[in-house]
């Protein structure tokens, strides 16, 4: 049989149904979980842009409790942004951020206060750099310059340094020998923030 | 076969996949991952274990199917298993170790075109029996796993000052300045060669290749 012509047709068709249906029955399986681990990376990017629970690991439950319970989905009010509210005031802006970075998109979280100038945190949710360089963006260590930092409404919102530099109100250092990364990252910051400012009338404001 | 031979079967096959024919320095393949993964070790040990289970399993399975498959097409059969092992890691991954998917990105999709993977199929599994062929598979991907951990554990060292995430002592501390360069794409090739010097010249000073045949 294996010498006939159509042996080597019938013989792929076969294989490739079977090894596809145990491809497709483990996507189908796994489906839901892969959509909630992305719904929950979001989800943990607002709650830590927002300083949610400073100085605390949350585990995924309460996250996802934290985020359900406190933060309120954007309004054309907020321009996009997802907010949280204290005695009906709102109390804190989650601005998401998305753009090109050295080699894919970045998406992120900026978390600003009440005052929509100053940084509660900020938060990356997906961003395929370079391992040990680019990628370091998701430590706290790069993260934490940003908290406490005032937002600028007049030309860049944040500015990027390089390592080393004296730095100025409203900037940071960038990650040492990630400069492709902190170019892209500080671009697609300033176009969504800039943009949000704004929408939300703050832009050109007093410094 | 005598159980006797069977066993020295098995042995030389373990000798050959971790040293004598170590498929990163004396086969050359699979450089392409090696450059890519190892600025990170925990990283490396993922892409390691990946490896493992689809060199082992993809050579297990065309062993399992050599009989049936036409020469013509046994290239596409080994692709298409090979893949499918591949997609299986890839969404257990997604599904129970996202960071780790974000982390290694495209490299995990990539070990389809690892040479080594369908280099032990085609040379091994498509020509012998299933037992043989997934000891082949393991021990050659293990053999690549310890070359690569090497590599890694040098890098993330020199170029971070830290081993698995975890601060070196000395290495991260002030009188270390970081080597940037290791965990960048040129401290790859620098360790390669040095490993792959290192481990030829070994090999040549055992004589004999350094395993009794």
């Amino acid at each position: 049989m294996k010498d006939k012509p159509w042996y080597p047709v019938l013989y792929m068709f076969i294989v490739t149904a079977a090894f596809s249906s145990v491809v497709i029955g483990v996507g189908a399986v796994t489906h839901d979980r892969v959509l909630a681990n992305e719904r929950l990376a979001f989800e943990k990017s607002v709650v830590y842009a927002l300083a949610l629970a400073p100085g605390r690991r949350l585990g995924n439950s309460e996250i996802h409790e934290m985020f359900a319970r406190r933060v309120k989905e954007p309004t054309n009010a907020t321009a996009g942004a997802y907010y949280i509210e204290e005695g009906g005031q709102i109390a804190a802006y989650a601005i998401p951020i998305e753009g090109r970075g050295f080699w894919d998109q970045i998406k992120g979280v900026v978390g600003v206060g009440a005052d929509m100038r100053t940084v509660t945190g900020i938060y990356f949710y997906q961003q395929h750099e370079t391992p040990g360089l680019g990628a370091e963006i998701t430590r706290h260590e790069f993260r934490d310059q940003f908290t406490g930092l005032r937002l600028s409404t007049i030309g860049k919102a944040v500015n990027i340094r390089r390592p080393g530099t004296t730095l100025g109100p409203g900037e940071v250092h960038a990650v040492t020998g990630a400069t492709q990364t902190s170019t892209r990252l500080e671009l697609l910051m300033n176009e969504d923030l800039e943009d949000w400012q704004q929408r939300m009338g703050v832009r050109g404001g007093e410094q | 076969m005598s159980p006797r031979t069977k066993q020295n079967r098995s042995m030389k096959l373990i000798q050959d996949g971790l040293w004598r024919n170590n498929p990163i320095f004396v086969q050359v393949l699979g450089i392409c991952s090696t450059l890519a993964v190892t600025n990170l070790v925990l990283n490396t040990v993922v892409m390691c274990v990946a490896l493992v289970w689809t060199v082992a399993m993809s050579s297990l399975t065309v062993s399992l199917l050599r009989n049936y498959t036409p020469r013509n097409v046994r290239m596409m059969v080994e692709t298409l298993i090979i893949a499918f092992y591949v997609i299986l890691v890839d969404q257990g991954l997604k599904a129970y170790w996202p960071e780790m998917s974000e982390n290694l990105g495209a490299y995990v999709g990539l070990i389809i075109t690892n040479c080594i993977v369908m280099g032990r199929t085609e040379a091994y599994g498509m020509n012998n029996p299933p037992a043989g062929a997934f000891i082949d598979g393991a021990f050659n991907a293990l053999g690549y796993s310890f070359v690569l951990l090497i590599i890694a554990i040098v890098r993330e060292a020199l170029g971070m000052g830290t081993l698995l995430g975890y601060q070196l002592p000395f290495f991260s501390s002030q009188y270390w300045d970081k080597w940037i360069i290791m965990v960048m794409p040129p401290g790859a090739f620098f360790m390669l060669a040095m490993v792959t010097w290192m481990f030829k010249s070994m090999q040549i000073r055992l004589g004999s290749q350094g395993v009794k045949k």
